[in-house]
């Protein structure tokens, strides 16, 4: 046995209680909003999860319900994942770039009201043509920055022309920017030297087969 | 003139070409991982199976409807650090059986969890016991306590198929899957609010090493190394957190090889308390994965160094991911420990 039950779960009844701040089970007063970017030659993503605490989560949830009537509707939902969208900064070595909406995840109206609904929204945007070498990625988000908390990240791209090379963010994470190394394209996919030795073996027996049945050899 | 080649030659000459294929995929993947192959379960895997099976033995049909999931089921990834009347968990509730059945779960916890990492455990439950009782606080209430842990058994406890024991409820979740021999961790979630408290007379810290590990590693860093694994960034919440599966960020601040050894060893160390609430078996494993890709492994600290306050950490390699977050305040604090190759024992399913 690994393990043995040391202080156990019964006797709690002699817990001294010697506590004085004020105790919550999660995020409060603040607006968390969490970005992942992820960059690929030719495209980059952002997911943009928002969570907003529980004494804020009404101040929101009235933001996005504009007709007042307790229920979120579709159409809500896209006009205040947009305007999120619409309001982030995105440049790339300098240029504006402009990411879209794609798709928006709205939380259940009860979860978001006790602090625990999350709305996720992914957006992208397809790049200019970008030369080989050095890059730079900005993205800036200052929504309710009179509430928000940000995470901003990039993502390991999946993409094996791309290297990150360094993040920068200011104190708040309201900025971030993506230094990256963009690479040469090759021309189809990649082979190992052992996968094109092994595809050679396997053409010449099937070959040699092929010229037995034939008569050839 | 015809050159005779027989069919056994053919088929050789194919399984040869096969062989050749696979061969750098399998030694990449065993380099990469340091692990052994598959092997039939024995050892702690085997009182697993042992101890889970004579939990499920003690339940009701109902009850059992209620703990017992196929291995594939969407409760796999349904854990949070929220307590449980907000994040609803489905699986089998401490507070809803008898003393000898909530035993049975206890004693399958005590297998399948290291001597430290059941202490942990159960100080992170008696914690929140504290915080239920604090209604003085504005923190407590019924949604919280030692009852409002659950359990959920993923899959049939065996010695060969994959199968996994989810044990968590607020501030608490541990996934442990076992793949016939072999045991993993990943993803878990162990926090704590209050981050100290008293019971029986004695000082409780569950997550109190884990602090003092952290901030003894940054104060042994050189102004150099430190303004590597210093973000500049205030970092207020776990990047990976729940809900966060199969996400990896790109690494930051400080990689080990630019350690000394003391130094690295201090940052093994503080990585243990996370792997090491796992069975020593399966932990052991696990820090010779983490000992062999120490090279590429980060160590980046957000806020203050002075121990005490409020203060970020992240330990980030190849095939594992640590965040130390508080919420805030010290005495409020999450984790998570993932392994991006790993979690929900998907490496060792692979192979």
């Amino acid at each position: 046995m690994n393990g043995r039950p040391g202080r156990a779960l019964v006797g709690l009844a002699v817990v001294c209680l010697g506590l004085a701040a004020p105790l919550r089970a999660h995020r409060v007063d603040e607006y968390l909003q969490a970005a992942r970017v992820s960059i690929a030659a030719d495209r980059v993503s952002v997911e943009l999860d928002l969570t907003p605490g529980v004494a804020i989560a009404p101040s929101i949830l009235a933001m996005i319900d504009t007709d007042g009537n307790g229920d979120i509707s579709a159409a809500e939902s896209d006009t205040y994942a947009r305007g999120v969208i619409d309001g982030l900064v995105m440049t790339v070595d300098g240029r504006p770039i402009r990411p879209r909406l794609d798709r928006r995840q709205m939380p259940e109206w009860r979860d978001a009201k006790e602090g625990t609904g999350v709305i996720r929204l992914l957006a992208s945007v397809t790049l200019p043509v970008l030369t080989e070498g050095s890059h730079q990625l900005f993205l800036g988000n200052t929504h309710r920055a009179d509430i928000g908390v940000y995470l901003a990240n990039a993502m390991v791209p999946a993409d094996r022309r791309i290297e990150i090379t360094g993040q920068r963010r200011d104190v708040a994470q309201h900025e971030l920017t993506i230094d990256y190394a963009l690479a040469r394209a090759t021309d189809g996919p990649a082979v190992s030297v052992w996968q094109a030795t092994a595809g050679i073996l396997i053409v010449t027996a099937l070959g040699v087969v092929v010229l037995r049945r034939r008569g050839g050899l | 003139m015809a050159i005779r080649v027989p069919k056994k030659t053919m088929l050789l000459l194919t399984a040869a070409a096969l062989v050749w294929i696979a061969l750098p995929v399998v030694v990449r993947s065993t380099q990469q991982r340091g692990q052994a192959p598959i092997n039939p379960a024995s050892g702690t895997a085997a009182r697993a199976v042992t101890a889970a099976n004579a939990f499920l033995a003690t339940l009701t049909e109902a009850e059992r409807a209620k703990a017992a999931f196929p291995f594939d089921s969407p409760q796999k990834t349904n854990w949070s650090n929220l307590p449980s009347p907000m994040y609803p968990r489905h699986s089998l509730k401490l507070g809803d059986l008898t003393p000898p059945k909530r035993d049975a779960v206890m004693a399958l916890m005590a297998v399948v969890l290291s001597r430290e990492g059941y202490q942990k455990a159960l100080d992170i439950m008696n914690g929140d016991e504290v915080l239920k009782n604090n209604q003085g606080g504005k923190g407590g209430g019924p949604q919280f306590g030692l009852s409002e842990y659950f359990i959920a058994i993923l899959g049939t406890p065996s010695a060969t198929t994959p199968w996994m024991v989810q044990f968590g409820g607020h501030h608490l979740a541990l996934n442990i899957t076992i793949v016939g021999a072999s045991n993993v961790l990943t993803p878990s979630l162990p926090a704590a609010q209050p981050a100290t408290y008293t019971l029986n007379g004695q000082s409780i810290r569950p997550l109190g090493d884990e602090n003092d590990k952290g901030f003894a590693l940054i104060n042994a860093l050189d102004a150099g190394q430190q303004a590597k694994a210093i973000l500049a960034s205030r970092v207020t919440d776990l990047v990976l957190g729940p809900t966060q599966d199969g996400k990896v960020i790109q690494p930051e601040g400080l990689l080990a090889s630019a350690m000394t050894a003391a130094q690295q060893n201090m940052l093994i160390d503080l990585a243990h308390e996370w792997v090491g609430i796992l069975n020593d078996e399966g932990a052991g494993s696990k820090m010779a994965e983490i000992r062999a890709n120490l090279a590429k492994t980060y160590f980046a600290w957000s806020g203050p160094t002075t121990s005490g306050s409020v203060a970020y950490f992240r330990i980030q390699g190849p095939t594992v991911v640590i965040e130390y977050a508080p919420q805030k305040t010290v005495d409020h604090i999450h984790t998570i420990y993932r392994d991006p190759t790993n979690d929900y024992g998907a490496g060792l399913i692979k192979r």
